[in-house]
């Protein structure tokens, strides 16, 4: 083997050597050309496209294979895809998982999936037999019931070890923070993954893996003629088509700075990400221009901003970037790192203050060249994978992209200007509308305040779900709801309250509402007539924006959208279990659940908090822990898969008629946000409900 | 199952024809001591240009633990004609890319260029290698980076500390006893003289492997090699280099007994001055003594038990036994032996720890061939709920089955074949061949090893792998740690 080796020993002679100038540095000679090949492209009759790039220098070959179908929202499901993905292995109607098993790893190939593709990369002297277990998984997987019980649990414990990953832990709280109510914003939580099982895993595989829209990407030591009878052979066979897609809910930017922390017991770093969507697409023709920019920022070489002013500089860090992901579905920018405790605030504010900088200054001559050389020299390496012209091509299908985009790239990029990054930068980063990210040590939490533009720090947990420091009550519920009445009612015993409302047989309150987004006051108005009917209408401009009425065992809604509609059972059950102007009077007589959860902190005020279900929404009453007066509610309403928030909270506590009532209100449900006033409050009026039916 | 067999056939007969195509390279030795190894190849127009420095973490001294990987990180500081902070600028306004990594064996350099910047990546190199400046700045921001690093990969990563844990326990004496991130005291403790004494001694180009391969032309690579670090002075004249630019008039003639302006700095390997040439030949002719421990002995004599308490949840079982170093003909056998134990997801240990009894999230082997001694690392982290001691009991299972049986046929002929393809696999790019063609010819001591290492492992037999099973996982001699999680404090 030895004498096949060019194996030439040169002992150089001494020669004396000629005189070096150290300091001059050497200039580079002729610029090499960059050739690009081109990709062969063909479809099949079933849909699939195939991506093939030839390439003869390893005797290799991989196939990957990307099905065309867009995420869905998985609701209470969260993480159905995931799980489907690592289970589509797991067994076919001819081979069970250990023979596939046993077969992959016979050949020496590896052959893997994800919730939405295949890969397979082999020698090509056992490329038929890869492509025949390929093929069989693609077609034929079976999803047995063992197999997803123990990946499952497997999930399960996953999902434990995760709380111990502060990387894992940011990661699910930047999805959340950045895309509430659209599939990259659902994490997988031990009670989504209850909700999963074999029958809508094998219906997502069936749903999602179909040649419609689907590529298959060969790379490698392949001709085409072999391609045309490998694809016919092993895919062809493949059918089915794409769903309707549903659309995506839209993405916007939280209304100003908002820290989020999630707590690390024992961290001796914290992971920072700052992070917020962006409203772009890959084919966006800003979209070259923003990854300079980026680039300049944090991305790609080491002379970045962040990296020379963090690490280089200060020293804060072993690294810190940023990035954005542009896709299709929706894309977000993020920047951070991991930086010892004690400078978890300064790298907030040094991070902070490179984007505020960077949006509002230009970039230097030397930084937009250096990101460019680096840029194009990066694109001439990743010409030597063998799979770069492949995801070339594909890139361009998926995402419509010029043909000649990646032949025009090193042009495109070069033609970019100091004033084009400028403009980008105006138009998709900022300093005041980030989600700003910390999973570590509770040491640090107090240093953090100052970064939220409200003051109130969201405490979460590792899957990104609110966390509170409740601490036990040191009273009962039943004993709660006593003190409550009687400060709403200005009485001292039960005797009294119940003296003081039997008098009261109907009230009629009316407020004004403003809308932050709109110059415009809404008037609404409530009445309530013993012993529970109800009356609810929202008006403005001459319009009934929205009214109902109840009178006790039925009732109607209706809004401009959707007219008059009749209550359903769960919305009269729920009106049977809260009536009473003060409903909480009755509570131990309806059966209404509820429960005294603790004490816990909000904004400076210590509150009781009290729990209400009704069949509908699960409720949470806040009472001041020194007056006794509701402060506050938070209602949350389950839609389908999704769940929607109300809160209210109340203020400036004024007495009418002996009775207690908040003057000013605010009310926030999603994007929408009002604050009310209280213009007139009336005892004992007319029993007329004709202007809410 | 029975499909199984007619694949078979087809398999063997490829048996004795590799697909593995020879790597082509030409090598030879500077006067100086460089070892210098090419490999043209014209695919993709950019070259991978590194240098491997002969030291790692196992030669620093006990009190002074983390030196080789600090080192790296300062030696992107600059040089007598690179400013602070330029180093990778340069290669990244060229299109480039650069990074090091720094070893218990090694510390490796490189950069990747487009081809027509050959030139800068070599006189770049050879600046660091000559005179490399480091100021107090560098060292202090590099000393918090390098804290970082450790607090980032090693302090908050739940089990990372297990490596670190186990060579503290299997090398006593040897200095494989610490890991590359070495100890934060020793780097605080450090002073100049440290520093100037471990560039001095180890920063020399008679400890160094350049290997280059990409789209060049090998002529006028050699020029340029020649040019760049010919011209780097022979054995201990290095250091007189050095001090000829940064000490004193007087402090040169104290240290040297010659006036300092003998030298200039451009020619000096060609003073004209006949004293001067005199102790520049004298100075050449002595070597500088680059001290290596002793190969470590076979120290691990007992079971060594210990529970270690983690920012964890679920608990972790680690095992380690004492293997050869990476060069011993056995380490074939042995890696080998891992593959049927954990290669793949057909492996023994993912079926029957993972898939059927369901007692582990995650179970894997893995050898750590180090220059001086190996490390065989059995580990696995606990399902939810389940108990340290069963995974063990399994893993005793395993190894007791591969000792006492020889492994079947079909998972021979399985782990041949996942040789060949990782093996040609890992050769796919420049930076990836000039690494390799470096590692050996330091390690294995000549550079057609590249060539020649599948065909050692597919020389490996069945009884081999049975041998050294029973030869080196010896159950009464081994390191078991249980990670457990610690009590939350709240």
């Amino acid at each position: 083997m030895k004498n096949s080796i060019l194996t030439i020993l040169l002992f150089l002679p001494t020669i004396l050597l000629a005189q070096i100038d150290r300091s001059i540095r050497p200039v580079p000679t002729e610029a090499p050309i960059i050739n690009i090949n081109d990709s062969e492209i063909f479809k099949l009759d079933n849909g699939l496209t195939i991506i093939l790039s030839e390439n003869h220098k390893l005797p290799k070959v991989t196939f990957k294979l990307v099905t065309g179908a867009k995420p869905n929202l998985e609701g209470a499901k969260a993480g159905l895809s995931e799980i489907a993905g690592s289970l589509i292995m797991s067994g076919t109607t001819n081979k069970s998982k250990d023979e596939l098993d046993r077969e992959i790893d016979y050949i020496g190939a590896r052959l893997s999936a994800t919730k939405n593709s295949l890969y397979l990369s082999c020698l090509t002297k056992h490329m038929d037999k890869g492509l025949s277990l390929m093929s069989d998984i693609l077609m034929n997987s079976n999803f047995p019931k063992s197999e997803v019980d123990r990946i499952i649990k497997k999930n399960e414990s996953n999902l434990i070890a995760l709380k111990s990953d502060a990387n894992s832990i940011a990661e699910n709280v930047q999805s959340k923070a950045n895309f509430p109510g659209h599939p990259y914003g659902e994490v997988m939580t031990s009670s989504s993954l209850k909700n999963i099982n074999q029958e809508n895993i094998i219906k997502y595989y069936k749903e999602n893996f179909v040649p419609e829209g689907a590529y298959l990407v060969v790379v490698g030591d392949i001709t085409k003629e072999k391609v045309l009878s490998i694809s016919s052979k092993y895919f062809g066979k493949w059918s089915g088509n794409l769903k309707n897609e549903t659309a995506l809910s839209n993405i916007s930017l939280p209304e100003g700075n908002r820290v989020i922390f999630v707590k690390k017991p024992g961290a001796v770093q914290s992971v920072i990400k700052i992070t917020f969507p962006i409203e772009i697409k890959p084919n966006n023709e800003d979209y070259l221009k923003l990854k300079v920019l980026n680039n300049v920022l944090g991305g790609g070489s080491f002379g970045n901003r962040l990296m020379q002013n963090l690490r280089e500089d200060k020293a804060f860090t072993y690294g810190c970037r940023s990035r954005i992901n542009v896709t299709e579905n929706g894309s977000w920018f993020s920047a951070g790192g991991n930086f010892r405790n004690e400078v978890t605030d300064s790298a907030i504010h040094e991070i902070l203050y490179e984007l505020k900088n960077i949006t509002n200054e230009l970039v230097t001559d030397e930084e937009i060249n250096l990101t460019k050389s680096s840029m194009a020299g990066g694109f001439a390496r990743s010409l030597e994978k063998a799979s770069t012209i492949a995801s070339f091509a594909l890139d361009i299908i998926k995402n419509n992209l010029p043909a000649n985009y990646y032949k025009n790239y090193l042009k495109e990029l070069a033609s970019i200007t100091k004033d084009d990054l400028l403009d980008v930068a105006k138009k998709y980063f900022n300093d005041t509308k980030c989600n700003i990210i910390v999973v570590g040590n509770e040491d640090v939490l107090n240093t953090l305040q100052i970064f939220d533009f409200d003051g109130e720090i969201e405490k979460l947990d590792a899957f990104g779900n609110q966390v509170k420091d409740i601490i036990q009550s040191d009273i009962t519920k039943e004993e709660l709801l006593r003190k409550y009445l009687n400060a709403v009612t200005s009485t001292s015993s039960e005797k009294e309250l119940l003296k003081k409302i039997k008098k009261i047989k109907s009230m009629e309150q009316v407020s004004e509402l403003e809308m932050s987004q709109m110059p415009m006051t809404i008037k609404s108005t409530k009445l309530w007539v013993a012993p529970n009917s109800q009356g609810d209408r929202l008006e403005g401009n001459g319009m009934v924006f929205q009214s109902s009425y109840f009178d006790g065992s039925k009732g109607y809604t209706q809004n401009m959208q959707t007219g008059k509609k009749e209550m359903t059972k769960e919305q009269i059950q729920s009106k049977k279990l809260a009536y009473g102007i003060f409903p909480e009077m009755n509570y131990s007589k309806t059966g209404i659940n509820y429960e005294l959860l603790g004490i816990e902190a909000k904004g400076n005020k210590l509150v009781y908090v009290l729990k209400i279900e009704d069949g509908i929404s699960e409720t949470y009453d806040y009472f001041d822990k020194e007056s006794f007066l509701k402060t506050g509610s938070l209602s949350i309403r389950k839609v389908k898969d999704k769940s929607e928030e109300t809160s209210i909270t109340y203020s400036n506590y004024q007495e009418t008629n002996g009775l207690m009532f908040p003057m000013t209100y605010s009310f926030n449900a999603g994007k929408l946000n009002l604050k009310g006033k209280v213009t007139s409050i009336k005892f004992n009026v007319k029993n007329d409900f004709s202007e809410f039916k | 199952m029975n499909k199984l067999f007619l694949i078979i056939p087809i398999v063997v007969l490829s048996f004795f024809n590799f697909s593995q195509k020879q790597i082509e390279y030409i090598e030879y030795d500077l006067e100086n001591g460089i070892h210098v190894i090419l490999h043209e190849e014209h695919a993709t127009p950019i070259v991978a240009i590194s240098v491997l420095y002969h030291v790692g973490s196992k030669n620093e001294k006990k009190d002074r633990t983390g030196f080789a990987h600090f080192f790296e990180h300062l030696l992107f500081e600059g040089s007598t004609n690179i400013k602070r902070g330029e180093y990778s600028e340069l290669v990244e306004k060229n299109g480039g890319t650069l990074n090091a990594n720094t070893s218990h064996d090694r510390t490796f350099y490189f950069e990747l260029l487009p081809s027509n910047k050959l030139e800068l990546g070599l006189w770049l190199e050879s600046e660091r290698m000559l005179h490399a400046n480091v100021d107090s700045i560098g060292i202090e921001t590099q000393r918090s980076v390098v804290k970082e690093e450790k607090r980032q990969r090693i302090d908050n990563q739940p089990y990372a500390s297990f490596i670190g844990e186990m060579f503290k326990r299997m090398f006593k004496e040897h200095p494989y006893n610490w890991q590359p991130i070495g100890s934060m005291e020793h780097l605080d403790a450090a002073e100049e003289e440290d520093y100037i004494n471990f560039y001095r001694t180890f920063y020399v180009p008679a400890n160094a492997t350049l290997s280059i391969a990409g789209d060049i032309n090998i002529d006028q690579t050699k020029k340029w090699i020649s040019k760049y670090f010919g011209s780097i002075p022979k054995g201990q004249a290095i250091n007189m280099f050095r001090d000829h630019e940064l000490l004193t008039e007087s402090d040169f003639e104290k240290t040297y007994g010659i006036e300092k302006n003998k030298f200039i700095t451009n020619d000096f390997n060609n003073p004209k001055d006949k004293k001067a040439k005199n102790i520049l030949k004298s100075l050449e002719d002595k070597p500088i003594n680059i001290p290596r421990p002793e190969k470590a002995s076979n120290e691990l004599l007992g079971l060594i038990k210990d529970t270690i308490y983690d920012n964890i949840q679920l608990p972790g079982l680690f095992m380690a036994y004492r293997f050869p170093e990476e060069t011993n003909d056995d380490m074939y056998a042995l890696q080998m032996m891992n593959d049927v134990l954990s290669g793949g997801t057909s492996s023994r240990i993912n079926k029957s720890l993972v898939e059927k009894q369901e007692i582990a999230q995650f179970a894997f082997s893995f050898s750590f061939g180090l220059e001086q001694a190996g490390i065989g690392i059995f580990a696995a982290i606990a399902a939810k709920d389940k108990e340290l001691g069963d995974i063990q009991n399994e893993f005793d299972r395993q190894i007791d089955l591969i000792k006492n049986n020889l492994i079947s046929d079909e998972e021979f002929i399985k782990v041949r074949n996942q040789y060949e393809n990782n093996f040609i696999s890992s050769r796919s790019t420049v930076a990836s061949i000039s690494e390799d063609l470096a590692n050996s010819h330091v390690y294995f001591g000549d550079a057609a090893y590249s060539n020649e290492e599948l065909s050692k492992y597919m020389s490996v037999t069945k009884e081999d792998i049975q041998k050294a099973a029973q030869k080196y996982l010896t159950q009464e001699r081994r390191i078991i740690l249980y990670y457990l999680p610690k009590e939350e404090t709240e």
